[in-house]
């Protein structure tokens, strides 16, 4: 069974999707491309799925493309934060040694 | 003036917050688990967490002063908060210094049980064979005392270890008298069926600490742990009462191993420990290594099981604590230090970077040094994959920076990992390298496939969601989290 979903590439980028679709990738395969104003996602089930239980994967795949698209929001936001903490966590650890 | 601020002043007037790195998952339909970089967590609903990040969130939302006070934000309320997160994860990796705590030497691969899911063991009387020598002894000693650790075990195991014991005898008098001002402990690791006065005098004399194998009732054990006589049972039982005769109650601990007979017998299983007055019950399932492989052992149950099984018997226990018997489940404990607190137990399948090489190294009866235990026992199948070295040829340095030791861990780093590097649980996971490649031939696998992953992830959210529910299991596992309270 095959179905094709569409994401508005003004909302959402090609990495949240492809993100997505790696956390699914033992209930099915995925290939993503970009199609004008969107990216379409042209998925594979395995043969024995139901329709039932394609729609419902798709369901969540689709609100996984939401986390993904929140996760890269904070990752933007708190980078440099992220660094900062890293760098002074281990400046005092003994670890890192001035060459 | 008051000596403190007023409510109004903790209140973020005007509504502008930083957010500081926070990762999420989801925990059920409604909430979701979100985890700062110290690995403290909290549950939101899916809306309050996309508030948050929308930078949405005002100071009067109840959630707010939580999400400030475990640094998921700082506001001009907050300035110390980066700092603290600092201090916090410092803590976590400051073992990394430390380097190698756990050196395990196999004094013997023989072993007169003959237990179909063990990894190693050789039912022969072949101790050329078999048997490590005093020069390979040696020279592993010498590397386990190179180890930066003040601290460190060494842990004697087999095979039967005792089919040795006059090895064990050399290896803990040498190492008396070379430790300088290191602290050594010692572990025999034993199925007890040899324990005698004279290892027991010797045990107390050098306070090594017994562990064993109880895997259940009588009939279970003697199932699982064929020997002839088939007394196995009987003679661990005997030999925990006398250890703790000359060692003292806490002298020995115990380990289980789930086996597809095992399965709908955990009740039985956690009431011997309790009969036989242990504090906990480590619940761990079969590793797919060794002969639990070429057996099919391993293949007899699958994780769904295996997590069945698990929380059955977490729920077991929870219930005995609540009408009063004090008792723990130790993986869940260790899983617990990790979420409660700022300390890393050290268990070396929960280590990213993994703790092969860096939480324990194993000196083989024949001098070859492997990554881990588990790393022999996939070498015992042909895998040589991580073989570090040789104690015979080769120097502490060519051992511990060698490529197979470093490519696994750099590789295997859960910070970098698809999947694992966005994961709220990684924290709380490890890389596991070795079972990854063991099963799926890549240090990493594939995330979504991976029974490691799947295991784990159930047991974290499981944990939490118990919690989130149930303020008698909040504080149960609050004291769990901290084993030395």
């Amino acid at each position: 069974m095959e179905l094709q979903v569409f994401f508005d590439k003004a909302i959402y980028s090609a990495e949240a999707i492809k993100k997505a679709a790696y956390r699914f990738i033992d209930k099915f395969s995925a290939v993503i491309s970009e199609n004008g104003t969107s990216y379409s996602c042209f998925i594979k089930f395995p043969d024995k799925s139901t329709d039932a239980q394609a729609a419902r994967l798709v369901d969540e795949f689709k609100k996984e493309v939401l986390d993904q698209d929140l996760r890269e929001s904070i990752k933007r936001e708190t980078e440099g934060v992220r660094n900062l903490i890293l760098a002074h966590t281990f400046s005092k650890a003994g670890l890192i040694k001035d060459e | 003036m008051s000596k403190f601020q007023p409510i109004e002043f903790y209140k973020n007037k005007t509504h502008s917050y930083e957010l500081l790195p926070l990762r999420f998952e989801a925990l059920d339909d409604q909430s979701y688990v979100v985890t700062n970089m110290a690995g403290e967590y909290l549950t939101l609903p899916r809306d309050k967490l996309s508030k948050l990040v929308k930078h949405q969130l005002t100071s009067s939302d109840p959630d707010y002063i939580n999400l400030r006070a475990r640094h998921f934000l700082v506001d001009d309320k907050t300035s110390i908060a980066k700092d603290l997160l600092a201090i916090k994860l410092r803590t976590k990796y400051s073992n990394l210094s430390e380097f190698t705590g756990l050196h395990i030497f196999v004094v013997s691969l023989r072993c007169e049980h003959s237990c179909p899911y063990c990894q190693v063991s050789r039912a022969s009387d072949d101790k050329v064979a078999f048997d490590m020598s005093k020069e390979v002894a040696d020279k592993s000693l010498d590397l386990a005392l190179k180890a930066p650790a003040q601290n460190i075990k060494i842990e004697f195991q087999g095979g039967e270890p005792l089919l040795n014991f006059p090895l064990i005898k050399y290896i803990v008098e040498r190492a008396e008298s070379l430790r300088g001002t290191k602290n050594i402990g010692y572990v025999i690791a034993t199925n007890l069926a040899l324990i005698n006065d004279q290892v027991l005098e010797f045990c107390k004399q050098h306070k090594i600490q017994i562990s064993t194998s109880l895997d259940g009732p009588k009939d279970l054990h003697n199932h699982n742990r064929p020997r002839k006589g088939s007394n196995s049972y009987e003679k661990a039982i005997e030999g925990i009462a006398s250890t703790r005769r000359y060692l003292g109650k806490y002298s020995v601990s115990a380990l289980m191993t789930t086996t597809k007979a095992s399965l709908g017998r955990v009740k039985e299983i956690i009431d011997e420990y309790v009969e036989r007055e242990f504090g906990g019950i480590f619940l761990r399932p079969l590793s797919p290594y060794g002969f639990a492989l070429k057996t099919k052992t391993y293949a007899a149950y699958d994780a769904e099981k295996w997590h069945e099984f698990f929380v059955e018997g977490l729920e077991y226990i929870i219930e005995l604590n609540r009408r009063g018997k004090e008792f723990r489940e130790f993986y869940a404990a260790t899983i617990l230090s990790k979420m409660l607190t700022s300390t890393e137990p050290g268990y070396v399948d929960l280590m990213s970077p993994a703790g092969i090489g860096i939480g324990a190294v194993v000196y083989n009866y024949d001098g070859k040094v492997f990554a881990s235990d588990e790393s022999r026992m996939l070498a015992e199948m042909g895998e040589n994959k991580f073989q570090i070295g040789h104690v015979l040829k080769d120097t502490y340095e060519q051992i511990f920076l060698s490529d197979a030791l470093l490519d696994p861990i750099e590789e295997s780093f859960a910070y970098s990992v698809p999947m694992c590097t966005d994961c709220a649980f990684e924290s709380y996971c490890g890389a596991d390298p070795v079972f990854h490649y063991g099963i799926y031939k890549d240090f990493v696998g594939r995330k979504p496939d991976s029974e490691f992953c799947n295991r784990n992830m159930k047991i974290f959210k499981y944990l939490i969601k118990r919690m989130e529910e149930d303020s008698f299991v909040k504080q149960l596992f609050t004291d769990w989290a901290q084993p030395n309270a």
